[in-house]
């Protein structure tokens, strides 16, 4: 469909970091999907830092303190909430990119394109729950001192809901790339990768007590709506990391199945070029 | 062979939209003079209660929440063309179109708190100030999907292998400018007076101009690269 260039490709140079990350940049046909998984990796990094680190927001404070409490949580971290979540605001979009590489590896398998723009769809509307509607909350919470109390105790519990609470977006993703999985003839990812994706759906259904308790293991801070959940959360992220670097290297932009590992190690040959689309 | 029908129609939606969105913008009094975030209260209160502003506050909102999706079709034309490019997978249009369901959304949240804040003006003071503090800091804070569009639409150009680009190099280059001067706006809720602040040179002026400018540029070189497709396409077919 689109007319690309096939001139002749260089051999990869094997000096410096910098001149191999050029040559990439220039030459590797496989350019947008790293693009993707380096966006992925950098920005799970970024975003565990942004709000365990510099807004600690993270683990959840006690849902059932008192507003003279909240405000106090607030004094505390004051310029922490404003400067995160700023850089949030700032790097939120790269999710867009990240959905779309995601959304590329059910387009990759043999099932309907209906499954990549459902996660794809879903997942751009994940952003705000996931995150946007609680760092405009923190930021109004954080920026007037004076507040009233009844009024900052509402920010901080709609920040709080909004985040832990709001789950079906990431419930239903989780659905749809497990079935898509499961159907998948192009073995794109193993069969048990499809059984994790239920275990992070369940554990999206399980918080759900968390609008219901203040106190104890269901509340947002406790041991099933949030320690299980992260831990879930934490291992599922990791492996389909590198389950999606795996097919990277596997990708030869066929339509059928994915070559395994051993059989694809010579560079993409130019014959394959254009038969992607 | 894709059909291009209709897609100069769609087009042809965005000087509408923008003149919608130019008026709507006017006839706000928050916008026209920005709103300081310095006001107190009692101040902010006033200015919504005020007879001369309570329409036009309502008015110009509600425009705004009839027309806030007006620029999905543009983005939807934009990942069209992204799809003609030289690239081996659609991750750039994907992308794109996640863009384009995430930023009005956040535009329509800012649209609705400062509604609800105009609704009861006799609201207790410090409810409205909070309304209106959450329309301001959604409206100009959250700028992180149109960053990414623009980044991810110059990362496009940049690694189009097609002979003949669909967007010139100078698009991916004037897309990274205009994402640079969005960033400083993320940054509201640290100064309530200054450049910084939601009423100052950084985070209003230079940023809403940014967006009209990217919104008069995009129009201009969509309208040109969807002419050369239909040249292109009926090269192809005659």
């Amino acid at each position: 469909m689109s007319a690309t260039t096939t001139g002749a490709v260089p051999a990869m140079p094997s000096g410096s970091l910098m001149r191999r990350i050029a040559w990439h940049c220039r030459y590797d046909e496989k350019r947008e999907l790293w693009i993707g998984w380096w966006t992925l990796v950098a920005f799970y990094n970024l975003y565990g830092l942004l709000f365990f680190v510099l807004a600690r927001t993270q683990p959840p404070p006690q849902p059932s303190l008192g507003p003279a409490e909240i405000v106090q949580w607030f004094d505390d971290r004051r310029s922490g909430l404003l400067y995160g979540y700023a850089i949030v605001s700032i790097v939120g979009g790269a999710t867009a990119i990240m959905t779309a590489t995601l959304a590329y590896t059910m387009r990759r398998m043999s099932v309907s394109r209906a499954f990549a723009y459902s996660y794809l769809l879903i997942y751009a509307l994940a952003t705000l729950p996931g995150m946007l509607i609680m760092g405009v909350a923190c930021t109004v919470g954080a920026m007037r001192p004076d507040r009233d109390h009844a009024l900052v105790s509402w920010l901080y519990d709609f920040a709080f809901l909004s985040f832990e609470g709001t789950m079906g977006v990431f419930l239903v993703g989780s659905l749809i790339w497990m079935a898509a999985v499961l159907l998948d003839k192009n073995r794109v990812f193993p069969m048990w990768f499809g059984y994790l994706n239920l275990c992070n759906a369940l554990t999206e259904v399980v918080v759900a007590p968390a609008w219901i308790f203040r106190r104890g293991v269901f509340a947002w801070d406790g041991a099933i709506a949030w320690w299980i959940n992260m831990a879930v959360f934490v291992t599922y992220t990791t492996v389909f990391l590198t389950l999606l670097r795996g097919m990277i290297v596997r990708e030869d932009f066929g339509s059928g199945p994915l070559p395994e590992l051993a059989s694809d190690r010579a560079p993409a040959s130019a014959g394959t070029l254009g038969a992607a689309r | 062979m894709r059909r291009v029908d209709g897609e100069l129609v769609l087009l042809w939606t965005l000087p509408a939209v923008g003149l919608i969105w130019l008026s709507a913008f006017l006839l706000f009094p928050g916008f026209v003079q920005p709103m300081s975030p310095a006001m107190s209260a009692e101040e902010v209160v006033a200015f919504y209660r005020d007879p001369a502003n309570l329409p036009r506050i309502r008015y110009s909102m509600i425009v705004f929440n009839w027309f806030a999706v007006g620029l999905i079709p543009i983005l939807a034309l934009i990942a069209l063309q992204i799809r003609r490019m030289g690239h081996r997978t659609p991750i750039f249009s994907y992308a794109i179109l996640a863009c384009a369901a995430g930023g009005p959304t956040i535009f329509l949240m800012a649209n609705l708190f400062w509604l609800t804040a105009a609704f009861r003006p006799e609201r207790d003071p410090q409810q409205t100030l909070m309304f209106n503090d959450l329309a301001w800091v959604t409206f100009s804070s959250q700028v992180g999907f149109l960053i990414a569009q623009s980044v991810i639409l110059a990362l496009a150009i940049y690694l189009d292998r097609r002979e003949r680009p669909v967007f010139p190099p100078w698009v991916a280059h004037f897309n990274l400018v205009v994402a640079l001067l969005l960033i400083p706006a993320a940054f509201v809720g640290i100064a309530l007076e200054g450049p910084i602040a939601w009423n100052g040179l950084l985070s209003f002026w230079v940023r809403n101009i940014a967006i009209g400018l990217w919104i008069v540029v995009m129009g201009v070189v969509l309208g040109q690269a969807i002419k050369r497709q239909q040249a292109e396409d009926g090269a192809m077919t005659t």
